[in-house]
C-alpha cells in the first residue's frame, strides 16, 4: 500500500524568485524507511516540511502538485489535521522543547493535551513512548537539563506519542555528538522495525546505507535518483551532486572490487570485509 | 535549571489554596484600602497579609522584595513628613527643618497600603507554581495560546540569558571590551545584543514550527496530562472574598 505519494511538487518560498522544489515526485510503501541525500540547499529540509504541511501552511508561497499522505491530501487540509498522519523532527532538539511544560513527562505529553487525548490514554501513550526512547528513567527530569542526544529521543517520543504513522527526521544527529547520534538512530531503527514509515534526511552516507531501504537523491530541487542504497551509491557520478558515498564504497571503488551477485560496490562495513576477503 | 521564578516548596495550606483564589485575593488587597479609605482598614489588610505569608511559611523569602520596597517608603515618609500640604502640628525639628505629624501619619497609611498589595503578590508568587497558576486559568477558560506564553517566559527566559552570556564571552574572546567606564559598556551593547535577538528570531521559527506540527492550534476541546488539583476550600473563599469586597462597596456607597 502506498503511503506517501508526491506527484509534480513545486514550491517557490515567498519573497524568493527561485523554485526550491522543481517538480519532484516519488511513492512510498508503508513500513519502508527512506534515505534523503543532497548537497546543502538541494531542497532537502523543503521537501521534509511539505510532507507534513508546513509547506505551503507555514510559509504560504507558490505551490504546484500533490502530496498525499496516508490519503490526506496535505494542500486541504491544516497542519494540525495533518500531524495525527505524519510526524517531523528537526536539527535542532533545543527550539523542538515547547519551553512552557516542566518535566519530559509534560513535554511529551504536549501533542496530546493538544489533540485531545484522554487522560488515562495518554499516560498509556507516553509511557510506550518513552520506553522506546529509552528516557523512562529520565521521564521526571527538566526537559532543558537532558544531554542533546537525549533532548533529540524526548523530541522523537513526543512524536511518536501522537501516533502518526509516518515520521520524518530533517537531520535529526546532525548537531549531537556520535554518542548522541548512534542513541538517536537506535531509536529510529527500533521505530522503523515497529513497522513506522521513516523518512531520513542525513549527511552521513555509513548511516544511510546501514539503515535504509530506499536512498531519494536530490540536486537543485530536483530528484535525480531513488533507488536501493547500493545502486545510488554505486552510481559514478555521486560527486557532481555534493554527495559522498560511504567509506566502504570508495575503498572498493578505488580497488574496482564489486559484489559478485549484484555487480555493485558494497556500502557496508559487512559487504565490503565479504568482497574484500575474497580478494585477498 | 535556572529558574526565574520566586516559588518555595514547602507544605503549607496556602500552597494547597488554588492560584485563582490567590489572585481575587490581591484584587480584594487592593480595593478594600480603596473603598474603606481609613487607617484601621489600611492596618488590617496589612496585618492579615503578613499573616498569610507566614501561614505560607514565606515570610523570610519575602524579607528581600520588602527591603527593597522599604527603600522607597523611608523616602515617602520623609518627603510627606516635611511638605504634606496638611502638616500643621510639629512633630520634631532639626535646626530648620520641621517634621509634621500630619504628613507623618499620611505616610504612614500609604506604607500600610503598600506593604499590603506587595505582600499580596507575595503571597501568589512565592506560595504557587507558575505552571499550576497556568494550568489553573487554562482550565478557567483562559485561551492555551495565551496559557503557553505565560508557562514560557519562565524557561525562555533563563535560556535567552544563558545565550546573553555565551555571546558575550564570544564576543570578549574576539577583543571586545565589555567592561568598565560606563562609555564602554554603552560601545559593548549593540554588538552583544544583535546577535542574542537574531538567535533568539530564528529560535523562535523553529520552534513556531515544532509547536504547530504537535497541534498547537488544533481545533477541538484539549485534555490535561494532571488531574485537576484538588484545591483547599474553594468554593468557600472565593465567595468569602467577593462578599468581603461587596461588602465594603456597598458600605461605601450607602453609608
Amino acid at each position: 500500500m502506498k503511503k506517501l505519494v508526491v506527484e509534480g511538487l513545486k514550491y517557490r518560498y515567498p519573497g524568493a524568485q527561485e523554485l526550491a522544489l522543481k517538480d519532484i515526485s516519488f511513492e512510498v510503501e508503508t513500513g519502508e524507511f527512506i534515505g534523503i541525500i543532497g548537497r546543502n540547499l538541494s531542497g532537502k529540509s523543503t521537501l521534509c516540511q511539505a510532507l507534513v504541511g508546513l509547506v505551503p501552511h507555514f510559509y504560504h508561497g507558490a505551490y504546484g502538485g500533490k502530496v498525499i499522505v496516508d490519503g490526506l491530501e496535505v494542500k486541504n487540509h491544516t497542519i494540525s489535521e495533518i500531524s495525527r498522519k505524519v510526524g517531523i523532527v528537526f536539527q535542532n532538539p533545543f527550539t523542538q522543547v515547547t519551553g512552557s511544560k516542566l518535566s519530559v513527562l509534560e513535554e511529551v505529553a504536549f501533542g496530546l493535551e493538544n489533540m485531545g487525548v484522554p487522560r488515562r490514554e495518554m499516560l498509556e501513550r507516553i509511557d510506550d513512548a518513552l520506553q522506546l526512547m529509552g528516557l523512562e528513567e529520565s521521564k521526571d527530569r527538566n526537559p532543558f537539563d537532558l544531554s542533546g542526544g537525549q533532548m533529540q529521543r524526548m523530541a522523537i517520543a513526543g512524536i511518536i506519542a501522537m501516533k502518526p504513522q509516518m515520521i520524518v527526521l530533517d537531520e535529526p544527529t546532525s548537531q549531537l555528538d556520535p554518542q548522541g547520534s548512534e542513541e538517536v538512530f537506535q531509536a529510529v531503527q527500533s521505530l522503523s522495525r515497529e513497522g513506522m514509515t521513516v523518512i531520513l534526511t542525513e549527511h552521513k552516507p555509513e548511516k544511510i546505507a546501514r539503515f535504509a531501504d530506499k536512498v531519494l537523491l536530490l540536486d537543485d530541487g530536483r530528484v535525480v535518483d531513488f533507488d536501493t542504497p547500493a545502486q545510488v551509491f554505486s552510481r559514478e557520478d555521486l560527486a557532481e551532486y555534493g554527495v559522498e558515498a560511504p567509506i566502504y564504497t570508495k575503498v572498493c571503488r578505488q580497488l574496482n572490487l564489486r559484489r559478485v551477485d549484484s555487480g555493485l560496490f558494497p556500502i557496508t562495513l559487512e559487504e565490503a570485509r565479504e568482497v574484500l576477503e575474497k580478494w585477498r | 535549571m535556572k529558574s526565574i521564578s520566586l516559588y518555595v516548596d514547602r507544605d503549607s495550606i496556602l500552597h494547597r489554596i488554588d492560584p485563582v483564589n490567590k489572585m481575587v485575593y490581591i484584587l480584594a488587597a487592593i480595593a478594600l484600602p480603596i473603598l474603606v479609605p481609613n487607617w484601621y482598614m489600611a492596618l488590617i489588610c496589612m496585618l492579615c497579609s503578613l499573616f498569610l505569608l507566614w501561614i505560607g511559611k514565606v515570610f523570610q523569602k519575602s524579607l528581600p522584595v520588602y527591603g527593597f520596597v522599604f527603600l522607597i517608603l523611608i523616602t515617602v515618609i520623609l518627603i510627606q513628613g516635611l511638605f504634606h500640604p496638611s502638616n500643621e502640628t510639629p512633630l520634631f525639628s532639626l535646626g530648620l527643618v520641621t517634621y509634621y505629624r500630619e504628613g507623618f501619619l499620611f505616610a504612614l497609611w500609604i506604607t500600610f497600603r503598600v506593604i499590603n498589595i506587595v505582600g499580596s503578590f507575595l503571597i501568589l508568587v512565592l506560595t504557587t507554581k507558575p505552571s499550576d497558576l497556568v494550568e489553573s486559568l487554562v482550565r478557567r477558560g483562559l485561551s492555551p495560546r495565551f496559557g503557553y506564553v505565560l508557562g514560557s517566559v519562565f524557561q525562555i527566559v533563563p535560556q535567552m540569558m544563558s545565550t546573553m552570556k555565551r555571546i558575550t564571552d564570544a564576543q570578549r574572546s574576539r577583543g571586545m571590551e565589555t567592561e568598565g567606564k560606563l562609555s564602554v559598556r554603552i560601545k559593548a551593547f549593540l554588538p552583544l545584543i544583535g546577535p542574542v535577538v537574531l538567535s533568539s528570531l530564528i529560535q523562535v521559527k523553529e520552534r513556531a514550527m515544532a509547536l504547530e506540527v504537535r497541534g498547537f492550534n488544533a481545533k477541538g476541546e484539549k485534555t490535561f496530562l494532571h488531574e485537576e488539583k484538588a484545591y483547599v476550600a474553594t468554593r468557600s473563599i472565593l465567595w468569602g472574598l467577593w462578599t468581603v469586597m461587596i461588602a465594603a462597596a456597598v458600605w461605601r456607597v450607602f453609608l
